[in-house]
């Protein structure tokens, strides 16, 4: 693909992956086919930042988790009022990683 | 941190322990009493009780055999009981015959669940357990 291209999407997405992710990612996008941007500029990234925001109003209810789409760990943290309070305090540090590992995980989907 | 096996198994028996755990320290209560730390964060900032307040107390009445009573209390307890009693000897099993059938099973569960048809419902559930816990004031 494009290395202007790719550098533009890196410039945009950054935020959305772990800083370690980035040139393994940018990297794979240049070796990339061309008919493949459509796909990979329509994705639709979760928001470290928004899950930041539900994780502190509704932590304890899980509902951070089912949004980043671990939906069994987001039941197991309803089932106990967010892991004994605990896990839900763990949670507002873990979750921005968390969700980006998630973004990762989609994107690898299209990388090889 | 792609979830694989053993990350997943880790995570359960340390929930699993941690529940064993906090129900020792509950049960010399004599159950229907409030419990000596109360964590949950909902409760402390809003008074507000969350769906899970009272699941302790549940399981507590449950494993003395007070069954209605724990209905009453929160019918999440009957869950939590199912899972703290199968999880350890599942996992047992599935490392005794090394194989994955939890970790397939849970996978398996994820997707059905994130389905509307059956996420809708589950959701509507914990709204109505969650308006019944207020109602009761737990």
């Amino acid at each position: 693909m494009d290395a202007q291209k790719v550098d533009m999407f890196m410039m945009a997405n950054a935020k959305f992956f772990e800083s370690h992710h980035i040139n393994v990612i940018r990297e794979r996008l240049i070796d990339l086919d061309e008919s493949k941007w459509a796909m990979i500029s329509t994705l639709q990234l979760k928001d470290p930042t928004t899950s930041l925001i539900v994780s502190i109003l509704a932590g304890s209810l899980g509902i951070d988790r089912f949004m980043i789409g671990d939906t069994g760990l987001g039941i197991g943290k309803l089932l106990t009022c967010g892991g004994f309070g605990i896990w839900a305090i763990i949670d507002w540090f873990m979750i921005q990683g968390a969700s980006r590992e998630k973004n990762m995980q989609k994107i690898q989907q299209f990388l090889y | 941190m792609a979830l694989n096996r053993n990350k997943l198994y880790t995570f359960l028996i340390i929930a699993c322990a941690a529940g064993y755990i906090w129900l020792y320290f509950g049960l010399p209560n004599n159950g229907l009493k409030i419990n000596p730390v109360n964590v949950c964060l909902i409760k402390h900032v809003t008074s507000i009780p969350c769906p899970s307040c009272g699941t302790t107390r549940s399981v507590i009445s449950l494993t003395k055999g007070h069954f209605i009573e724990a209905f009453k209390m929160n019918p999440f307890g009957y869950v939590i009981l199912l899972i703290m009693f199968l999880t350890p000897l599942w996992i047992a099993i599935d490392i005794a015959t090394k194989q994955k059938t939890l970790f397939v099973f849970y996978q398996k569960m994820e997707n059905h669940l994130r389905r509307p048809s059956f996420a809708i419902p589950l959701i509507l559930l914990v709204i109505i357990n969650w308006i019944w816990n207020i109602t009761k004031g737990l």
